[in-house]
């Protein structure tokens, strides 16, 4: 059991504690993973690891070269499992910070400044950047219903542009997330449930150059997608009866 | 009478499979106790088949035949329900070792680099003890 809700103390100057790595899952990106690296490490400091998803094209050589710490994955994990990966190094290796941004170039490495400032001034243990403009119909009514499911107002689920303190990395990093298929309302719930809080900053997202929504991409998969998620919402019922009855006693 | 002894003999030939699977290290221990428990349900059932009455006596089924099946099914839906569990722990467990298999494998590249590199490389002394992860660690 992690308490996460202790209080911030002892704020260590070890040097073996590191700042901020970058994370980044990569499956068949070789188009895109090298520039978004390179952008990465111009825009912000730290280490950036390319979590490359057993790809198989040269995905792992070019996020190499760009100067990535690469992981390799012997299985295809999915985008939450390589995430998780990342975010395991980066407990691992006593990061305090971890970003993750897709590698398909929708995330603009030069917003990363601005979401992190925002996370910053929040104070939250966890920023979403999110673009709501790209939303679509499907989506935002799919959002609207999980929103109403969950009762976590956030506007964009699957971004995977997001800032993570060291307990959330902590407890994403656990054994309890293993077993998520996707990063989304499974993790936000994970993080709920332990008492860290949420802080969505806006952000700006191209379309996809190369691929489309792995989740959104046919009509089957959406069934399966909604269903799975509503399972997993109903399955947490008790923490988000519990979570109201405390803001209630609060108020 | 006559499927009395059918009955007995599909539990004895049951039980003398499980036991042979186990002993050629096939089956798993706790699986093996469940199999040995259904042949010896079946080897009950066909020594002594007024128990399927008795019970349909008492749990006030007007038709005892049907209680076997009945009992049966529940019994392979609880398996495999239970089946499931594994197989979600199992897939948690893969998960995981991957993932340090991915991360150790980074590390061990890294540490490689930096003995090439002419950095005194770690030693393991002869007689030192190892610890292993635990599994909560995986």
């Amino acid at each position: 059991m992690v308490n996460v809700r202790g209080p911030r103390v002892r704020q260590s100057t070890l040097s073996d504690h590191k700042q901020l790595l970058t994370v980044i899952p990569a499956r068949n990106e070789s188009a895109t993973v090298g520039e978004i690296v390179r952008r990465v490490r111009s825009v912000v400091g730290g280490e950036v690891l390319v979590v490359n998803d057993a790809s198989s094209d040269d995905t792992s050589a070019q996020a190499r070269v760009a100067g990535a710490t690469v992981i390799d994955l012997p299985i295809c994990l999915g985008a939450w499992g390589a995430a998780q990966t990342g975010l395991r190094y980066a407990k691992r290796n006593h990061f305090r910070v971890a970003l993750t941004l897709d590698a398909d170039g929708q995330h603009h490495p030069e917003e990363l400044p601005a979401l992190l400032n925002g996370w910053r001034s929040s104070r939250a243990n966890v920023a979403i950047g999110t673009f709501p403009q790209r939303l679509s119909t499907a989506k935002r009514v799919a959002w609207r219903y999980f929103r109403m499911l969950t009762g976590i107002g956030v506007q964009d689920f699957t971004s995977g542009l997001r800032v993570y303190d060291r307990h959330a990395i902590r407890v994403l990093a656990s054994r309890k997330a293993s077993l998520l298929d996707y990063q989304d309302l499974g993790v936000l719930m994970l993080l709920r449930q332990k008492g860290l809080s949420l802080h969505e900053v806006p952000t700006v997202m191209s379309p996809r150059r190369t691929g489309g929504s792995r989740v959104f991409s046919s009509w089957p998969m959406v069934v399966r997608y909604m269903l799975h998620t509503t399972v997993l919402c109903f399955a947490q019922f008790g923490w988000r009866w519990r979570f109201a009855l405390r803001a209630g006693t609060r108020a | 009478m006559n499927a009395a002894i059918v009955t007995s003999v599909v539990g004895i030939l049951t039980g003398v499979a499980i036991l042979y699977l186990v002993r050629r290290d096939h089956l798993h221990g706790s699986y093996a106790l469940w199999w040995l428990a259904v042949a010896a349900a079946a080897l009950l059932l066909g020594l002594f088949p007024k128990t399927i009455d008795w019970l349909g006596h008492l749990t006030g089924i007007a038709y005892p035949p049907v209680l076997p099946i009945i009992i049966g099914l529940g019994m392979i839906l609880l398996r495999m329900l239970r089946m499931d569990i594994d197989r979600s722990r199992s897939e948690r467990q893969m998960r995981r070792l991957t993932q340090k298999i991915g991360i150790l494998e980074q590390e061990l590249a890294q540490a490689k680099r930096g003995a090439e590199a002419g950095a005194e490389p770690a030693r393991v002394k002869t007689g030192q003890v190892i610890p292993l992860p635990k599994s909560s660690d995986v």
